[in-house]
């Protein structure tokens, strides 16, 4: 683990004879995870190029961050840089590579090629317009290439989520950056939805009363999860 | 006449049955398209007895993103940004191919000033995508510290190039009519800089790795190939003068500035993966003596011969014009019917046409062998696959 | 040999070839008969000794009913180039191989399949090469559509 630059998440308690260490297992885990991220080598273009420069030349160096181990094998790593252009072919393929990684698992897509397809968005019959589209991904890092301060900003913000989000119970299932600011009750489907609706109707649409609809039907909704966790609807 | 279609599966399964009942077992093995010694996403479906590799099925596609058919929808300058990211290790030199192509067609003089600079850039940019070559070829072989040494030289080109142009991979520099900037007023003074520093890095590199025991094991005499082989299998650049084949379009051609150099053309002996390494150490020499002689007369000019806005229209008709990048020759074959895009255009990658070489070195060494062999050809996959 | 001798040469050694125009290079254009005879002759002839096949590719002249199929010839032993054309009708297109004479044509010719859909006779492996097996259709040529494809918006 490289240079540790924030506080351990705990505070000392002195009692008479020692101090107690107090702290909250999620918030340590969370912390630890954070700083021994291990890349999967995994670079399909010209972004794999910046990223080696990135992780393994001697200029930068990722190990101030924890993130130097750079596995070969997905069952060793738990961050997936993507770096390139991910096409049809490709695509089933770093669909199995995400899954055989173990959980939980944070995916960096790097490049415009992994963000949207970027340079070959049009008149492509091949590429896969983001890699979204095959995997979820936790941080959009832009450039084409990026370079390794980019790649840096991209793993330091990664960082901040996890120590921010996860939940050890439920590994995997963390707060969604995008998802957390919507208002509690809906879903992006819904707004997706509501949206189209609204392209096709010629007429004004209320958006409050579509609001307020949404809000209802939500309401009316039983909670589906047992514990009344955040994540599903309240 | 008969036309066969065959698949994948078929071909594997069709060599599977033809081993004699003495023979031990034979069986398949993927390698890639994920594996650290591919270089990028190659797939090669690998017949293997116990450790020998008996054949190699290369299966491509991974990275095929349709720049073909892109072109036929972009116009002239616009394909020029595509070039970079075939061989993103030669994008310079890409770039100067497609702008070459169309300048032939368009019937563009261009200045001393372009010339030099062109040949300026193109050969930095191969001494660079050698230094990185030698870094991962040493790091494929085992060796982490050649790995370290060649991305650390490798960074100050990249400087030297971003200063001028603004990026460090992708350059986009060299345009149809000319160069998209001037070179920065530092730039003669950091390549100097550059030569002062890299020659005794370069002999560094041979104490480092050159004479190394082990190394010298397991090249000298690895995955020959001679050179009417090279020739017919389309290899180009260093793999075939390698194998003994003076071609160098530098020389033949004598393109942009490589008439007024002197230089010579480093062929090997063998073929074998000891020559290609030694081969490209000897270019990045070479290269670095063309440096020096343009270095200091780069004529004054402007580095633009006309107006950037301009739109291209080439004659109807079709056109092929190659030159040499640093794994070999890329050509660039254009067919106009009169309008802003090309009817067709196609581009002969060096990679694609070297990849094959594989399948005629790598028979019968081991799996091991087969790491150095590949890496010896030194493929880039989006070039292979464009 | 500079072009014009050597378009005299083929000329002389294939009646049928004719120059094709509209080129920046010699370059000859044959009927799909006469193309192994010739390629045949390009490459073991020592007058042309072409050693080298840099490149083949084909052109979807779609209003004309034709591919054209091109190959771009190079000789080291005495430098000089040579295109090659010849068409074929696109509702049938045969043409025979010429992996027999350059190696490298084995490769160069899947990749047309692949992209044109281009029957070779006498290919020993003539399967796709950057597609998958069960795509369908061919990319490069013109007519091609899929629901896949993004038109760039004007």
């Amino acid at each position: 683990m490289g240079i540790i630059t924030e506080k351990l998440p705990c505070y000392i308690e002195p009692i008479p004879g020692g101090s107690l260490l107090l702290t909250s297992m999620d918030a340590v885990i969370n912390w630890s995870r954070a700083n021994s991220l291990w890349p999967l080598t995994f670079g399909t273009s010209c972004c794999a190029i910046e990223m080696m420069m990135a992780t393994g030349a001697p200029r930068h160096d990722t190990s101030r961050f924890g993130a130097e181990v750079a596995r070969p094998s997905p069952r060793q790593a738990d961050l997936l840089v993507i770096a390139g252009t991910i096409v049809r072919r490709m695509a089933p393929r770093l669909k199995t590579l995400y899954e055989q990684m173990g959980e939980p698992r944070y995916v960096m897509a790097t490049g415009s090629c992994a963000i949207s397809g970027g340079p070959f968005m049009y008149n492509s019959y091949s590429t896969i317009r983001g890699a979204d589209e095959i995997i979820p991904v936790d941080v959009y890092v832009p450039g084409c290439p990026p370079r390794a301060e980019a790649f840096f900003y991209g793993l330091l913000t990664l960082q901040k989520l996890i120590k921010e989000g996860e939940s050890v119970r439920r590994p995997g299932e963390r707060r969604k950056p995008v998802l957390s600011a919507l208002p509690p009750g809906i879903t992006l489907d819904q707004i997706r939805a509501e949206m189209a609706a609204v392209l096709k109707s010629d007429a004004t649409v209320n958006v409050e009363q579509a609001a307020k609809k949404l809000e209802k039907e939500s309401q009316d909704g039983q909670c589906e999860s047992a514990d009344g966790c955040c994540c599903s609807r309240t | 006449m008969s036309v066969h279609i065959t698949t994948l599966d078929d071909r594997v399964r069709l060599r599977q049955d033809d081993s004699s009942p003495l023979s031990t077992q034979e069986y398949f093995v993927n390698m890639g398209p994920q594996h650290p010694s591919t270089h990028g996403v190659l797939r090669l479906v690998l017949k293997l007895d116990g450790e020998t590799v008996r054949e190699v099925i290369p299966v491509l596609g991974y990275i095929h993103r349709g720049i073909e058919k892109m072109g036929e929808h972009q116009s002239y300058r616009q394909f020029v940004h595509l070039s970079d990211r075939l061989d993103y290790l030669s994008a310079l030199i890409n770039n100067w191919a497609v702008s070459m192509t169309i300048e032939k067609a368009a019937n563009i003089e261009l200045n001393d000033r372009i010339q030099v600079i062109r040949t300026l850039m193109a050969e930095l940019q191969r001494i660079q995508s050698h230094q990185l070559w030698w870094g991962v070829f040493g790091m494929d072989l085992g060796a982490f510290t050649p790995f370290l040494y060649g991305f650390r030289d490798r960074e100050i080109i990249a400087d030297i190039f971003e200063e001028t142009v603004g990026a460090r991979l992708t350059m986009n520099y060299i345009q149809p009519g000319g160069l998209m900037y001037d070179i920065h007023p530092g730039f003669v003074k950091r390549v100097k800089a550059f030569l002062q520093y890299f020659k005794p890095k370069l002999a560094e590199y041979e104490t480092l790795l050159s004479g190394n025991v082990i190394l010298q094991e397991r090249l000298r005499g690895v995955g020959r190939m001679d050179g009417q082989t090279a020739l017919s299998i389309g290899a180009t650049g260093p793999v075939l003068r390698a194998s003994g084949v003076p071609l160098d379009l530098r020389k033949s051609e004598a393109y942009g500035s490589y008439g007024k150099v002197a230089f010579d053309v480093v062929i090997g002996k063998n073929g074998d993966c000891w020559d290609r390494y030694w081969v490209r150490l000897e270019e990045m020499r070479q290269s670095m003596k063309i440096v020096e002689q343009l270095i200091d007369n780069i004529p004054e000019g402007k580095h633009m011969v006309m107006k950037p806005a301009v739109k291209i229209k080439l004659p109807e008709g079709c056109y092929y014009n190659q030159v040499e990048t640093a794994r070999g020759i890329l050509g660039v074959y254009i067919v106009s019917d009169g309008k802003e895009s090309p009817y067709r255009i196609h581009l002969r990658t060096p990679n694609f046409n070297n990849l094959w070489a594989i399948t005629e070195t790598a028979a019968n060494w081991r799996l091991g062998d087969l790491v150095a062999i590949l890496s010896s050809l030194d493929v880039v996959v989006p070039d292979i696959d464009r | 040999m500079d072009s014009a001798n050597l378009l005299t040469a083929v000329a002389a050694a294939e009646p049928n070839a004719k120059p094709r125009e509209k080129a920046d290079r010699a370059a000859v254009q044959v009927p799909v008969g006469n193309l192994s005879a010739l390629m045949k002759r390009l490459r073991n002839d020592s007058t042309f000794a072409f050693d080298m096949l840099c490149d083949h590719t084909a052109v979807d002249w779609s209003e004309q009913g034709t591919f054209e199929l091109v190959y771009q010839l190079y000789s080291t032993v005495h430098g000089h180039y040579l295109m090659v054309t010849t068409s074929v009708p696109r509702v049938s297109p045969i043409v025979p191989t010429v992996r027999e004479f350059w190696r490298i044509a084995e490769f160069q010719e899947r990749e047309v399949y692949d992209m044109f859909g281009v029957l070779y006779d006498g290919h020993p492996d003539l399967r796709r090469l950057f597609l998958e097996d069960d795509w369908k259709g061919f990319p490069l040529r013109k007519d091609y559509t899929d629901d896949f494809m993004l038109e760039r918006p004007e």
